[in-house]
């Protein structure tokens, strides 16, 4: 089974790899295209593109979706197969979550790309999920049985899936907030236009902001069963706070004047930011979450 | 609108002298204005970020360590290498406990109130549009909506507003159809309950904070009950509970980490068994609203003490549970109410070698409570052997294990779960079903035919433009040829 693990892991990497390799190129041929045409004469087109449909007939932009659901595939493969060698869910350790992360930000890039089809979001969202998968590669993947404060598989399995649906949904939010700001209000450059991209990030938070609700609650819940206290400002619980209440203010943002559009995209930004410190704190601030077991006298 | 014009009038100077004074009316408007300002919430919020930003950036004092001045001042010169000059003014403006800081107490108000004061502003304006919707929209309404279209048919009015209506009720949504004359109003919508999500997501917030205060105001929490294995011991904060440690067991796997730590506890109201249960890290066991949580464990002696005359004045397994002198010993306390003393047992430390000390022994100090001075006597004892210490007779019985417990009785937590039920439930039908409302317009016009037109309100959201697209798509090609009977229009 751990082999079984291992070896879709490294297929799912690989394959995370070949997509964004595809839609890479198939972005920079439409680019290219683009430029003859508009140099043609023919209008540049306020583009809502998507690659690969007018990507000179390579279909490279197909390839990386098919590479993306390819991926998706290996590492649910490679998240069942672990969970059937170690018994429990994804919540162990780095490595495990950091799959999970990488899982749940493909899942959620792969259902907003079936849905808006804007491959585009690829371009940043897969790098994502790549930097999380290579990161997996350097952290130990092996299995220590679980000390007595994990043990609570169910709570923890259920705190951590919906947590990478949550980090999936930001992820997608954050390549669109990305690219809104790198569009501009005319809609240049061969990108999504503005509306759809701000579209893209509120339906992206308005599934994210419950899930990641759900998350600190459940981790009230297992804390308040393993601790004796549903909240105690450990730092982890701390940043996942802080996490919530940026989006929290992205949400009014949105219908605030002078708040919408640009800043309101930037609150994205340091949502994702607020994501990633919470989710690397564990290896620079203490606290229970780390881990530590029982923290006795 | 008209409390603004009240409220004008009264500010209204009445006199030269009046003119400079701002009626109470007139500034509790201005909170008010400011209380339900989406920028202020927005503003509010945002602060909330920075405070805990600073919270996970700077390292916080333990909680309570406050109370305890020398310790505090202590903690402060620990952390002052790391934060240099800037030490003093953290400590000032109380950045190393941010979440007791006025800061933050005072903007969890402010937001309360917002978010209150919204709820309070927002929900009366929601009541009606669920209740009793606006049927009917001025032409203008039809003209510039952000989503709209317009077409003729062949049918007549009431046909053609029922098609409309049908195919907006094949879509799940509500309709209402109104006519006046020859002129129809279709009205639709969809989960117009909806919006009340945000009413119940913001309250939800109130109900958290009430959860919490309630918790620190009634409840209790104690980290740190030792019990020695065979030992009782007071739970206190007037629970009136005692609870008994029958067995503890520590058990590792076979690469040492922990693998379970379980206490098996009886628990005694007046004598009397009012619960049982074995408790581990995550099962925790709860006797009448107090629960007991498994949290840490160390090694205890049973000493045993005869009093000159005979009489047992203890016998109990004590826990040695805090860190004596440099931290290489661990000790344990009994008091001894009726003699005027306090009594240390004093072992080593786990690992720890102490040529004093030796295995199979504690160290016996015994203090005057009233002055805690100099000890009294300081003697070794070795396991099963009595000894005279300080007139009192004293057996070193058995080593042992204590388990320790968490024990807390938190009143506030049944709100604190309401409130995050109501807080998930609230957003997810907000954006799990969202509110949806359509107005159409049906008219004859002079050729015979009939106008439709259709119009809703975009909410930032370019979804419900392409749904409204397709909805316009199917009522044309429904309006052409409504059903046959219903055509000929016996009104
Ligand atoms: C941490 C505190 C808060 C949370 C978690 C929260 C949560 C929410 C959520 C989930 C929504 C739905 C958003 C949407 O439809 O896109 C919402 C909407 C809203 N909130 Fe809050 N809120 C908070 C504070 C506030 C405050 C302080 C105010 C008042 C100043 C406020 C006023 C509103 C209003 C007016 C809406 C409706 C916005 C609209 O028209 O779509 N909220 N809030």
């Amino acid at each position: 089974m751990f082999k079984l693990s291992e070896y879709s892991f490294l297929a799912g990497v690989i394959t995370v790899a070949l997509a964004f390799g595809c839609y890479l190129l198939a972005f920079m041929s439409v680019a290219v295209t683009r430029r003859r045409s508009s140099f043609a004469g023919a209008g540049a087109g306020g583009g809502n593109i998507s690659i690969g449909a007018e990507a000179g007939g390579t279909g490279l932009g197909t390839y990386g979706t098919l590479f993306t659901y390819l991926a998706l595939t290996f590492l649910t493969a490679a998240l069942i197969f672990r969970a059937l060698a170690t018994g429990h869910g994804p919540f162990a350790n780095m490595y495990e979550f950091s799959i999970a992360f990488a899982w749940g930000t493909l899942a959620m890039f792969a259902y907003f790309e079936h849905r808006y089809h804007q491959r585009v979001l690829g371009l940043i969202a897969l790098p994502i999920a790549l930097a999380l998968l290579l990161y997996a590669t350097t952290v130990p993947a092996q299995f220590d049985p679980l000390v007595p404060a994990l043990q609570n598989n169910l709570l923890l399995s259920v705190h951590v899936a919906v947590a990478i649906v949550a980090y999936g949904t930001f992820a997608v939010a954050f390549a669109a907030a990305v690219l809104y700001l790198l569009q501009t209000d005319a809609g240049r450059r061969g990108l999504p236009r503005r509306e759809l991209l701000d579209e893209i990030s509120y339906k992206a938070v308005m599934i994210g902001f419950p899930f990641l609700t759900l998350t600190i609650v459940l981790g009230a819940v297992w804390a308040n069963v393993a601790w004796g206290r549903y909240w105690g400002w450990d730092p982890k619980e701390t940043a996942s706070l802080v996490t919530w209440l940026i989006y929290g203010a992205y949400l009014h943002a949105r219908v605030v004047r002078g708040w919408r559009g640009e800043r309101a995209a930037y609150l994205l930004l340091l949502g994702f930011t607020a994501v990633l410190f919470t989710y690397f704190g564990n290896l620079f601030f203490g606290g229970l979450h780390s881990y530590s077991g029982l923290n006795g006298n | 609108m008209t409390e603004t014009t009240r409220s004008t009038n009264l500010s209204q100077p009445i006199d030269d002298l009046d003119g400079a004074v701002v009626s109470p009316s007139d500034i509790g408007e201005r909170l008010w204005r400011f209380f339900i300002s989406m920028r202020t919430g927005l503003a509010l919020i945002l602060a909330l970020v920075v405070l805990g930003l600073i919270g996970t950036l700077l390292v916080q004092a333990p909680v309570g360590l406050q109370a305890d001045a020398q310790a505090y001042a202590a903690w402060i010169d620990s952390v002052r290498p790391k934060y240099g000059g800037w030490t003093g003014a953290f400590d000032m403006l109380g950045l190393f406990s941010v979440f007791n800081s006025i800061w933050f107490r005072g903007i969890t108000v402010l937001l309360m109130t917002s978010v209150l004061a919204c709820s309070v502003n927002r929900a009366p304006h929601l009541w009606k549009q669920a209740t009793k919707p606006r049927t009917r929209m001025s032409d203008a309404f039809f003209d510039h909506a952000p989503l709209a279209l317009a077409t003729t048919t062949a049918a007549r009015p009431e046909a053609a507003a029922e098609a409309v209506a049908a195919t907006l009720r094949g879509r799940r949504f509500r309709t209402l159809v109104e006519g006046a004359g020859d002129t129809i109003n279709v009205y639709a919508d969809k989960n117009r309950w909806g919006p009340f999500g945000t009413v119940v997501a913001h309250l939800s917030l109130v109900v958290i904070l009430t959860g919490a205060l309630i918790g620190t105001a009634f409840g209790f929490r104690n980290e740190g009950l030792a019990v020695a294995v065979g030992s009782t011991a007071d739970v206190g904060n007037e629970t009136g509970l005692t609870v008994e440690a029958r067995r503890f067991v520590d058990s590792y796997y076979p690469n040492g980490s922990p693998s379970d730590y379980a206490s098996d506890l009886i628990v005694y109201r007046d004598g009397r068994e009012v619960g049982a249960a074995t408790v581990r890290v995550n099962e925790p066991m709860t006797v009448d609203g107090v629960t007991f949580y498994q949290s840490f464990f160390g090694p205890a002696a049973s000493i045993r003490i005869t009093g000159q005359d005979g009489d047992v004045v203890f016998d109990q397994g004590v826990p040695l549970q805090f860190g004596y002198g440099d931290g290489s010993r661990v000790a344990g306390q009994i008091v001894l109410a009726d003699a005027g003393l306090t009594a240390y047992v004093v072992a080593p430390a786990s690992g720890e070698v102490d040529p004093a000390i030796r295995p199979g022994q504690v160290q016996f100090e015994v203090y005057e409570t009233a002055t805690m001075a100099d000890p009294v006597a300081v003697q070794t004892l070795s396991q099963g052997q009595a000894a005279d210490v300080a007139g009192l007779d004293v057996t070193f019985v058995r080593e042992h294990q204590y388990t320790g417990l968490i024990v807390a009785r938190d009143p506030g937590a049944p709100f604190i779960w309401l409130g995050c039920f109501l807080l998930i439930a609230g957003t997810a039908v907000v954006f799990f079903f969202p509110s949806r409302r359509v107005w159409a317009l049906v008219r004859p016009d002079r050729a015979g035919t009939s106008t439709v037109q259709v119009a809703a309100i975009v909410r930032h959201d370019v979804g419900f433009g392409a749904e409204f697209e397709r909805m316009g798509e199917e009522i044309r090609v429904t309006i052409k040829s409504p059903p046959a009977d219903e055509g000929k229009g016996t009104v």
